[in-house]
């Protein structure tokens, strides 16, 4: 019998994974034989250069991409030999995303927003999820928002709803790519808040990528990458020490 | 970027481009005639055959280059509000609104300028070939019909002006746009496109009030005179123009309607959403069609009647009722062609927008796909969004016709038999069923590249920042 991902409480797996860029000459390598696993209920931070194959990496784990070489696994199911409607209803059922832009679908209210998960797997939602989105909406403070459009919330209201969202399917894993990039500082740490207390207090695994040391601080867990490489794994960090590596990283390059 | 700034105006030049030939086209076709009537001039009536059917080409012509005026607004409006990113990019950076908009009317007269040009080509082209093809089944004699005049100009000239002005009129909406869209997490869906028109709705308002009464007038008027048809043609146009400035709060909720019938699969619901939540974007789409289908049944309509009152009036002569049916019966087919091509330049500009639209949204699309509907769900919300925007269109059209054909029909025939009498509108069947069976083909013709063009849209645009 093989050993499966979850016996070793792992929400996703990925082995020996490259991904090349075109060919030739001009080949971009953004990630060289990557393998690691994310434990199921933890905060992961992704960190490192620009460049270094971040989000090359989380979006083959999210099955939006495919790899070059190496496999994936999201919980027991291996992804990377899935076809593309086996991997959109992967997504649409295990996976949550929020983005650093554009998460919201322009032409819909807040609460279609936050329901747009359930409405693309066409299907009602149970009383229990509706409790859950409730409390969900509640927590995120998007109560009197439910009926306002995307553009009439600020940049961090929209990245609480695509939290909302992403949080609302109870995923296996939520992916996050620099949410908090394009929030003032202030607003990028309750924003992180939020995600680290979904994580702690909810379970929900979640790996986010970030460039802040502050924001990696909330994680359980800091991944490094370098030239699509893992070169570090650090168990909770203060952001002291996060800076430190990062740059200790720069002066090797 | 010059090149991508005019590869987005593709579908202007396409629609400059046909009304210029149908214009070319059809001043090449009546001169041939013409030339053909004077050469046996036996009557020595050619002079008022040739006013009448000047006449007539320049109604169908001014027709056609007015909705294709309107299409060409829409499709600027469709193009600015995909460049909004670039504009607001461009006014940040320290370039002025007015520049910006002048840029865009330039590009307008030069379209205008290019498609008037390939029309006459194209329209003279055509004629010559029609004309080989009758002299050669030995329809017409042969009579050495000179392409090169003067007057194939005037068309052309009126689809650069309007090209330009179109152009122009369809680039207000860069005025609204703010250098702060170019950065933050600004939304595909910028604030103005929601933003209400007091302005526009009272003059729409009153244009449809002051439209309906002179249309009743019309009517009322028609009862004792012909005459009563140029009343209602003045209220006919007003109150549709009223109609179409009001688009965006006339639409929607035909839209609204029409989604229900979609059904409830989540890429119905979301397709009969998109349709409604903007309704800047859907009367954009949708008005050209509405316009086409309008034209088409209210000319239609009104000739139906006028036929069958015709009939009716010849009905206890016998051999009566057949000498006039069939030149009656052919005289309305070529008109309702002629008429029919504008109609046709509205669907092509529907088209248009719906696949600039589409283009424009290829985030959103990104987005959908990232969370979890797949190629086959996201074509049929294509589809979908397509249906409820062709059908919305044709039902409007069709009411609004209706409506518009049976005035004028009253109008025009109400004292026809000397005394005041109520017409009964007739239904040109035949008619709504090509516009059915064309709308069906809309529906797939407008989907198709968009849809495939969806469906390659991979969801890792959605992540990427740009
Ligand atoms: N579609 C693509 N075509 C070619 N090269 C690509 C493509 N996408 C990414 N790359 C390259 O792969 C490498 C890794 O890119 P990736 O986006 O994963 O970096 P990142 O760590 O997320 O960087 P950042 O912090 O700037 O977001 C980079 O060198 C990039 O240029
Ligand atoms: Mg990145």
């Amino acid at each position: 019998m093989q050993i499966q991902p979850s016996d070793l409480g792992l929400i996703a797996r990925v082995a020996g994974l490259g991904k090349r860029y075109g060919d030739g000459a001009g080949t971009v390598t953004a990630l060289d034989d990557v393998s690691l696993g994310l434990r199921r209920g933890e905060f992961t931070a992704i960190m490192g250069p620009s460049g270094s194959g971040k989000s090359t990496l989380m979006h083959i784990m999210a099955g939006l991409d495919s790899p070059t070489s190496g496999r994936a696994w999201l919980g027991d199911t291996e992804i990377t030999e899935l076809s593309d409607s086996a991997l959109t209803v992967l997504r649409r059922r295990r996976v949550g995303f929020v983005f650093q832009s554009f998460n919201l679908v322009p032409t819909l209210d807040v609460r279609a927003n936050v329901m747009l998960p359930f409405e693309l797997d066409g299907r009602a939602t149970t009383i229990e999820e509706r409790a859950w989105i409730d409390e969900l909406v509640a927590t995120l403070g998007l109560t009197a928002r439910l009926r306002h459009r995307p553009h009439e919330l600020s940049g961090g209201q929209q990245q609480r709803v695509a939290i909302a969202r992403a949080l609302a399917t109870r995923p296996d894993l939520v992916f996050a790519d620099e949410p908090t990039g394009n929030l003032d500082s202030r607003t990028g740490r309750e924003v992180l808040g939020l995600l680290a207390a979904a994580s702690a207090s909810a379970g929900q695994s979640i790996a986010m990528v970030t460039h802040d040391p502050i924001a990696a601080s909330h994680a359980d867990r800091i991944l490094f990458l370098a030239d699509g490489r893992i070169v570090r794994d650090a168990p909770r960090s203060t952001p002291e020490e996060i800076s430190a590596f990062m740059l200790s990283m720069e002066s090797a390059a | 970027m010059m090149r991508s700034r005019f590869r987005d105006q593709v579908p202007t030049l396409l629609v400059a481009t046909l009304a210029g030939t149908f214009g070319a086209f059809l001043l090449q076709v009546i001169g041939l005639l013409e030339a053909v009537i004077s050469a046996d001039d036996v009557a020595g009536s050619s002079g008022t055959v040739a006013l009448m059917l000047a006449i007539v080409a320049t109604v169908f012509i001014v027709i056609a280059v007015y909705v294709s005026a309107i299409v060409t607004a829409n499709t600027v409006s469709t193009v600015v509000a995909g460049r909004t990113r670039l504009i607001a990019l461009l006014r940040l950076i320290g370039s002025s609104a007015r520049a910006q908009r002048a840029e865009i009317a330039r590009e307008g007269l030069v379209i205008g300028l290019a498609g008037a040009a390939l029309g006459i080509l194209l329209g003279s082209g055509l004629a010559f070939a029609l004309e080989r093809v009758a002299v050669a089944t030995g329809t017409i004699p042969e009579v050495g019909f000179d392409y090169v005049t003067p007057s194939v100009l005037l068309p052309a000239a009126a689809v650069v002006l309007t090209t330009w002005l179109a152009s122009w009129v369809g680039s207000r909406r860069v005025l609204r746009v703010r250098p702060i869209e170019a950065i933050g997490n600004a939304n595909e869906a910028a604030r103005d496109e929601l933003v209400a028109r007091r302005g526009r709705h009272g003059v729409a308002l009153a244009f449809v009030i002051v439209g309906a009464l002179l249309l009743a007038l019309g009517v009322v008027v028609g009862l004792a005179s012909p005459l009563g048809v140029f009343i209602g043609l003045v209220g006919g146009i007003l109150s549709f123009t009223g109609i179409v400035l009001a688009a965006h709060v006339v639409m929607p909720p035909v839209l609204r309607l029409v989604g229900r019938v979609l059904g409830g699969s989540p890429a119905a619901r979301l397709a009969a959403e998109n349709a409604v939540r903007n309704p800047e974007r859907s009367s954009r789409t949708t008005i050209g069609l509405v316009i086409g289908v309008t034209l088409v049944t209210t000319f239609s309509v009104t000739m139906q009647s006028y036929r069958e009152l015709l009939l009716a009036a010849a009905a206890d002569r016998p051999g009566m009722e057949q000498a006039i049916d069939e030149p009656l019966t052919i005289t309305i087919s070529i008109f309702t062609v002629l008429i029919g091509f504008s109609a046709v330049i509205a669907a092509i500009g529907m088209v248009n927008t719906l696949s600039l639209s589409v283009l424009q949204r290829t985030r959103e699309l990104g987005l959908l796909r990232a969370l979890g509907f797949d190629r086959a769900q996201l074509r049929l919300m294509i589809v979908a969004e397509s249906a409820a925007l062709t059908v919305a269109a044709t039902l409007t059209g069709l009411v609004l016709g209706f409506a518009y054909g049976w005035a004028g029909a009253q109008a025009l025939l109400g004292s026809i038999q000397g005394e005041p009498r109520l017409v009964v509108p007739a239904v040109p069947w035949a008619v709504f069923g090509v516009i059915l069976v064309a709308a069906a083909l809309l529906t797939i013709a407008a989907s198709v590249a968009p849809a495939r063009r969806a469906m390659r849209v991979s969801p890792v645009v959605a992540l990427a920042v740009d």
